[in-house]
């Protein structure tokens, strides 16, 4: 009998209608940060609670503290500023970084949140952060001589946040790099900041890339230094599997068989049939199944709909293979 | 002689001053039942307004309606097009932006205008010419995830066939100026030459408005021999991110206008208007014979309105000291 097919979510659910007017009371000054981060609290335990509910096996702490995945980082890190808002697709906006300075960690940017959300489960949380070549393809560069120079300074802030979370007993830290699909020529530039981060790290590391165009980058993907590489595989319907015939997906892999951009909730039937597509090239204990990418665009219900679907869905195809955790 | 200054593609949405229409706020109430499509599409028209605007206070020369009601660089077209089908969202080259990708399925056809309407519009809120925007035939099948049996130079020639209906409506429509937007043409390989050519051929051939053909992020390197001698009026370079942009001036037949992408679109930094005329100035030491624009790289909509508008000022500034320059 084989183990694998393990469930977890790539990082970020939906934050509550509650939490979303609070956020934008604390914006227009209306709420106090400690009544905001109190709310946080109350509603980050309730999605840990819901993912034990629902049998996801290594859980996150859903970021509902966080707002985009480089501004929040950007926001404590010296030598960042924030923009106004840009664009991303049709109505969606986010606030991005400027480097306007030389960037550094001057203090633990989500350590204590990461404690916070393990002391609530016996499970284990993953550790998430965003990559060195992300924050830097995702900001606007006032600052540096180059596009290698910011990402090495990202890289050396990074991995100080990385060994702080593994220092504060992390098993499972997740590094994110989705911008690495897009700009071949850097990918070399990208896993050598990478590698500068995991470097002598004992906890499971995993990336997430999504959204791009992997003929471009596939197979020098597989020279990550890391152990799990998280990739959406639902939007793309599952023709990333014919690039792994011709050439082995050699690491872990993160599964992705739910589309987060749909407000359609898959059937059992579909997600199953994604599992057993994927077990036709991959190994069951390379197997993390888990949504395309983060659940923040998604309703509440939606995201949780979804999720109870693939943990079934999983759970099948588990007894139907033989397969145990 | 005079530099004329343009921008490329579309232009933020967000307001920059309090009071004014804002486009998002519109489009959340319309999503929450409290506004209408109405209520949408007069603040797309507003929004116009507001862009051409800025770009007429600045003093642009041409100026372009910022595509107000697109939702990304593709679907607004592709939508219209027979043949295609809107599937889900992928990330927009290395730009942090997403689309949703147009997907093949069938013949690719015109069914009628898609864009002249708004054309029409933005143009009757503007003394000067508006510069109409189209993606270009490569970069939208590029763009596109081709499923349907047909073979791919049937699929580019239709595209473009396509996209040339589309031009010919707005020049009945009375469009002077057409931009094409290009950004697969930097991407693409020697192999591919007589594809791009082929789709680009049909678009341009027999045009009688002028015609921009636009290759943000990476210089047409590879395939520019197979389209140089094709009958458009200005090739835009991205002489930022890509400056290997400038070893093709010398490669551009005579007579030619160069859109030169010295105003970067995809940093907030602020480029000196001195700075950006010595470039200028470059230029036409290198070939006095051709014609120059001064344009942004890409898109502006990659910046926040606030330092967007600061480029559009800046554009005109720089093309004002290369102008007085006179090309020392």
């Amino acid at each position: 009998m084989s183990r694998g097919l393990w469930t977890t979510t790539v990082g970020s659910f939906p934050k509550p209608p509650r939490l979303e007017k609070a956020r934008q009371q604390h914006a227009r000054g209306e709420l106090s940060a400690e009544a905001l981060e109190a709310m946080e609290r109350e509603e980050t335990i309730a999605v840990i609670k819901r993912q034990e509910a629902i049998g996801i096996d290594i859980i996150v702490d859903g970021e509902l503290y966080r707002g985009d995945m480089t501004t929040y980082f950007a926001e404590r890190m010296p030598g960042f500023a924030i923009s106004n808002p840009v664009r991303s697709y049709g109505n969606r906006y986010y606030r991005k970084p400027i480097a306007v300075g030389p960037i550094r960690r001057k203090k633990p940017l989500t350590v204590d949140w990461w404690k916070f959300a393990q002391s609530q489960t016996s499970r284990p949380v993953k550790g998430m952060l965003t990559g060195p070549y992300t924050m830097m393809d995702w900001s606007f560069n006032e600052h540096y001589p180059s596009r290698e120079a910011m990402t090495m300074d990202l890289a050396e802030a990074i991995r100080e946040e990385a060994f702080a979370l593994q220092e504060a007993g992390a098993k499972y830290i997740q590094i994110d790099e989705p911008a690495l699909s897009v700009r071949p020529e850097e990918l070399s530039l990208a896993v050598r900041a990478f590698g500068r981060v995991t470097e002598g790290l004992q906890a499971k590391t995993i990336t997430h890339v999504c959204y791009g165009d992997f003929d471009l980058i596939y197979p020098g993907l597989l020279d990550m230094p890391v152990d799990q590489i998280d990739l959406e595989m639902a939007n793309s319907r599952y023709d990333l599997l014919d690039r792994f015939r011709s050439h082995p997906f050699t690491k872990e892999i993160g599964y992705g068989v739910l589309d987060v951009h749909s407000h359609r909730v898959e059937t059992k039937e579909e997600v199953k049939e994604g599992i057993r597509r994927g077990l036709e090239v991959l190994k069951p204990e390379q197997m993390y199944v888990d949504p395309d990418c983060g659940l923040k665009t998604r309703t509440v219900d939606e995201a949780f709909a979804k999720l109870e679907v693939m943990v079934q869905a999983v759970r099948e195809i588990r007894e139907e293979k033989g397969i145990t955790t | 002689m005079k530099i004329e200054t343009t921008l490329a593609g579309s232009y933020p949405k967000l307001p920059t001053s309090p009071g004014d229409i804002n486009l998002r706020v519109v489009k959340n109430r319309r999503d929450q039942g409290k506004a209408t499509e109405q209520d949408v599409q007069d603040a797309v028209r507003q929004t116009t307004r507001r862009i051409l605007e800025i770009q007429e206070r600045a003093g642009v020369d041409l100026p372009v309606d910022g595509a107000a009601g697109w939702d990304d660089a593709q679907t607004y077209v592709a939508r219209g097009l027979g043949g295609f089908q809107i599937a889900g969202l992928i990330r927009y080259l290395d730009t942090n932006t997403y689309y949703r990708q147009p997907e093949i399925v069938g013949p690719v056809t015109w069914k009628g205008p898609i864009t002249v309407e708004d054309f029409r519009a933005a143009q009757a809120m503007s003394e000067r010419p508006v510069k109409a925007f189209l993606p270009g035939p490569y970069s939208l099948y590029r763009f596109s995830k081709d499923r349907h049996e047909g073979n791919e130079g049937e699929a580019l020639a239709a595209i473009g066939a396509a996209l040339a209906k589309e031009a010919g409506a707005l020049e009945e429509a009375g469009a002077r100026w057409i931009h094409f937007e290009e950004p697969w043409l930097g991407r693409a390989h020697a192999e591919d030459a007589p594809k791009a050519r082929a789709a680009l051929a049909p678009l341009l051939e027999g045009r009688k408005a002028k015609t921009t053909v636009h290759v943000p992020f990476t210089a047409p390197t590879a395939v520019f021999d197979a389209i140089r001698e094709l009958p458009w009026t200005a090739i835009g370079l991205d002489l930022r991110e890509a400056p290997a942009g400038w070893d093709l001036l010398p490669r551009i037949p005579e007579g030619r206008t160069v859109a030169l992408g010295l105003i970067d679109a995809r940093n907030t930094k602020l480029e000196e208007a001195d700075e950006v005329a010595r470039e200028i100035a470059r230029a036409r030491a290198a070939r006095p014979d051709l014609a120059y624009q001064l344009s942004t790289t890409a898109s502006l909509e990659y910046l926040p309105a606030d330092k967007a508008e600061l480029k559009v000022t800046r554009l005109v500034e720089a093309a004002r000291t290369a102008s007085r320059n006179g090309g020392s």
